[in-house]
């Protein structure tokens, strides 16, 4: 997650979300609340793992920030008691424990996302956006995707843009549906590789930015107005709500 | 003759049965057997023992002496069941011999009897005694119990009423210096039939008494030298195993003491101490090598991290030193980012190097090397045409493997980004995976870059280590030892060797070679 330059994630079409960020650290904490206000979200804070939980618990959160090391009770089993209380508030986790057994644990205790410190903002951000939308959508499976004038249809694998037919490899279609289902939100690389690839492992070549390229000239080239941008220092952002 | 005419009581069970012989045997086995159990346990428990361990001399604690002690006491007893034997079964003998030339006298005096009756029997019996070299005793005596003839005043019991009798007594021998000994001796006594005279002969059993004596003696003698052989023998055995205990417990403490190149003696006797002794020395190789390699790597991280941060130092300190305009703020600021970021990539490869040596990386299970392998060579197929490579992939199917999915994809995605990093543009890559002969699934990677010296080869895959030719590209150094640590992990290896290429630009050949599930 090599940050070129200096970013500011543009925010316009994402709604406000309302962010619970339980985190001890007053630094970080502070630096995630700027970075999520700056991304135009609500946030409140808690700084120890019991105060969290009943903050989780009372107000109607959209996605939540855990910390895994915390004083009184850790993430961990804060989020064990969150889920088993029937908690649905997607979360999180922070960790600066990035390797992947730590995550699995993450994940297992019931967290959504994983995210290993230090991480940039833009990655943040990004993944919290993607959480936030996941929990809005909980509306009935969607069989069509619709970003602008393009449309992906998951049953028939078909894409069209203004009507016309555009042929992808099985890995372009499901890059292209993972930008689609987060139409309008900077996704990054490593969300990409995590999601799309299922890798848990830095490439270190630009591999990605290859394949998005390509994805590009098949959706964009031969089409007026381009759909997928590239977010400086962040990542890209397929333009247009579904 | 008033002397008490009975046996010395040792000599009682003159024919001992075989049960008695074995008697002593089981009691011997069923002795060393609780003596076994018995002495580890029961000595250890024993309040003084502590005290008498720590005053012990070192080779008395080894596990050599205490066997050796063990063995002896079995020695000693297996010894002295021997010669409790022996003595039974030479006193039978001898009993057994006697008797039957008692038999063999008798049956000659009975002769006599029946062919001249009384008469002709004393008169035998007379001749015999004047005999000189006859070995045995008479006695002869009338019905009314009056002695007819004999070496002694009476006999030594009373004439049984019918048959025969065994009898022992001592007597007295006169010596030539007036003195008198006591002598054993054992005989028969028969009733006569028809006459009611009863005759006795009867042998001196001093002889016997010598002999037995003698093997008694033996046993005396024998046992204390076979019990100091066998100690002596276990004393210089355990003090040959204590020193060459001491020699390792002195090359340990050596080793703890900074001395990490220190090896225990090895004396080519293939023995359990040499064995040890090697596989200490193993051990104490790998250690060396961890720690050289935690060293190197330590100082390899001050050294490259050092200059990254002299520069972001110096940066900021300029940024400092004079007002800025927004667009040069932002600039510095982008690079220092960036800057930042490289030594936190550092960072993280140091910890998931370290994380892998300390093993609390990576769960092996069955996975789908194939699929992997295939997916990869598509993830990177882009890539190589964006940077003018031509890629070629050829995966064998169904490869399977005990491995770590994220761990393996990160080593075989080094040695593609090695690969695309160092071919210049126009060069071609080839990415294989397949089965060897030998088992095993190779993945290589061949490139037509410039390929690593022969002689670099091995240190290629030292943390932090970079070929001069690579400074000015980007990469931490750590690329290549992760691979390594990773094939270690799945018990593979990390082949590096010269590509298809002409002499002057070999390229490298890196094979990921690792075993089958």
């Amino acid at each position: 997650m090599t940050l070129m330059e200096t970013t500011m994630v543009e925010t316009e079409s994402t709604t406000s979300l309302k962010v619970l960020v339980i985190e001890d650290d007053n630094d970080m904490a502070g630096y995630i609340e700027k970075v999520l206000t700056d991304a135009g979200h609500k946030i409140e804070r808690a700084s120890d793992g019991a105060s969290g939980l009943a903050k989780a618990r009372a107000g109607d959160f959209d996605v939540l920030v855990v910390d895994r090391m915390l004083p009184e009770k850790d993430g961990l089993t804060l989020l064990q008691e969150f889920r088993a209380a029937g908690g649905t508030t997607p979360a999180l986790f922070l960790s600066a424990l990035d390797d992947v057994q730590n995550k699995v644990q993450g994940l297992r205790a019931g967290a959504e996302d994983y995210l290993g410190k230090p991480f940039a903002q833009a990655e943040l951000a990004a993944r919290v956006e993607a959480l936030g939308r996941r929990q809005s959508g909980a509306e009935p499976p969607v069989t069509v995707l619709k970003a602008g004038d393009l449309e992906m249809n998951l049953l028939t694998r078909k894409v069209t843009r203004g009507g016309k037919k555009i042929d992808l490899q099985p890995r372009e279609f499901r890059l292209l549906e993972y930008l689609m289902r987060h139409a309008g939100q900077v996704v990054t690389r490593t969300m990409l590789l995590e999601k799309v690839w299922d890798y848990n492992f830095d490439p270190q070549t630009n591999v990605i930015d290859v394949h998005i390229s390509r994805l590009r000239a098949k959706i964009d080239k031969e089409f007026g107005e381009p759909l997928l941008q590239t977010v400086r220092g962040a990542g890209y952002r397929l333009q247009g709500q579904g | 003759m008033k002397t008490p005419l009975q046996l010395p009581a040792w000599l009682a069970p003159i024919v001992p049965d075989k049960a008695q012989l074995l008697q002593p045997l089981r009691i011997l086995g069923r002795g060393i057997r609780a003596g076994w159990r018995g002495i580890g346990q029961g000595l250890s428990r024993l309040p003084f023992m502590a005290q008498l361990k720590k005053a012990m001399p070192a080779f008395a604690r080894t596990t050599t002496f205490k066997l050796t002690i063990l063995y002896s006491a079995m020695i000693a007893a297996f010894f002295g069941a021997l010669l409790i034997y022996l003595y039974y079964s030479t006193v039978y003998y001898i009993r057994q011999e006697s008797e039957n030339r008692i038999t063999v006298e008798f049956e000659q005096l009975a002769n006599a009897y029946y062919t001249g009756g009384m008469e002709r029997l004393s008169q035998s019996v007379f001749e015999r005694m004047t005999l000189s070299g006859s070995q045995f005793f008479y006695y002869l005596e009338d019905s009314s119990g009056r002695k007819i003839a004999g070496h002694f005043p009476r006999l030594p019991a009373d004439p049984p009423t019918a048959g025969m009798k065994t009898v022992y007594f001592d007597f007295e021998l006169p010596q030539a210096d007036g003195t008198n000994t006591l002598r054993p001796a054992a005989g028969r006594i028969v009733r006569l039939r028809d006459n009611g005279g009863a005759l006795m002969v009867a042998f001196d059993t001093a002889q016997q008494t010598v002999i037995v004596g003698r093997i008694r003696n033996a046993v005396y003698v024998a046992m204390p030298i076979a019990l100091i052989l066998s100690l002596a023998g276990g004393l210089l055995i355990s003090r040959g195993a204590a020193k060459r205990a001491d020699e390792l417990a002195k090359t340990t403490e050596a080793v703890m003491g900074g001395e990490l190149g220190r090896r225990m003696p090895v004396r080519g006797t293939g023995d359990e101490f040499d064995r040890l002794a090697q596989r200490l020395n193993a051990m104490l190789d790998q250690i060396q090598k961890l720690v050289e390699s935690s060293r190197h790597t330590g100082n390899a991280i001050a050294h490259d991290l050092r200059s990254p941060l002299t520069r972001l130092r110096n940066r900021l300190e300029l940024a400092l030193s004079k007002p800025l305009s927004e667009d040069a703020a932002n600039e510095t600021l982008g690079t220092t980012l960036s800057e930042v970021d490289r030594v936190l990539d550092t960072f993280n490869a140091i910890l998931r190097l370290a994380r892998l040596d300390a093993g609390s990386e990576g769960t092996l299970a069955r996975m789908d090397l194939s699929g992997l392998a295939e997916e990869l060579a598509e993830l990177f197929d882009p890539a190589c045409e964006e940077a003018n490579l031509s890629f070629k992939s050829q995966v064998a199917k169904n490869l399977v493997i005990l491995g770590d999915k994220d761990l393996i994809g990160q080593a075989l995605a080094n040695l593609l980004d090695n690969a695309v990093k160092y071919t210049p543009s126009g060069g071609g890559i080839s990415f294989t995976a397949s089965r060897t002969p030998e088992g095993m699934i190779d993945l290589t990677v061949i490139d037509s870059g410039p390929g690593i010296p022969a002689e670099e080869r091995g240190n290629v895959t030292q943390r932090f280590h970079r070929l001069d030719s690579a400074r000015t590209l980007p990469g931490s150094g750590l690329g290549l030892a992760l691979v390594e640590s990773v094939a270690e992990l799945h018990r593979g290896d990390l082949i590096l060797d010269a590509g298809d290429g002409p002499p002057e630009k070999p390229g490298l050949k890196a094979t990921l070679r690792l075993p089958r599930a």
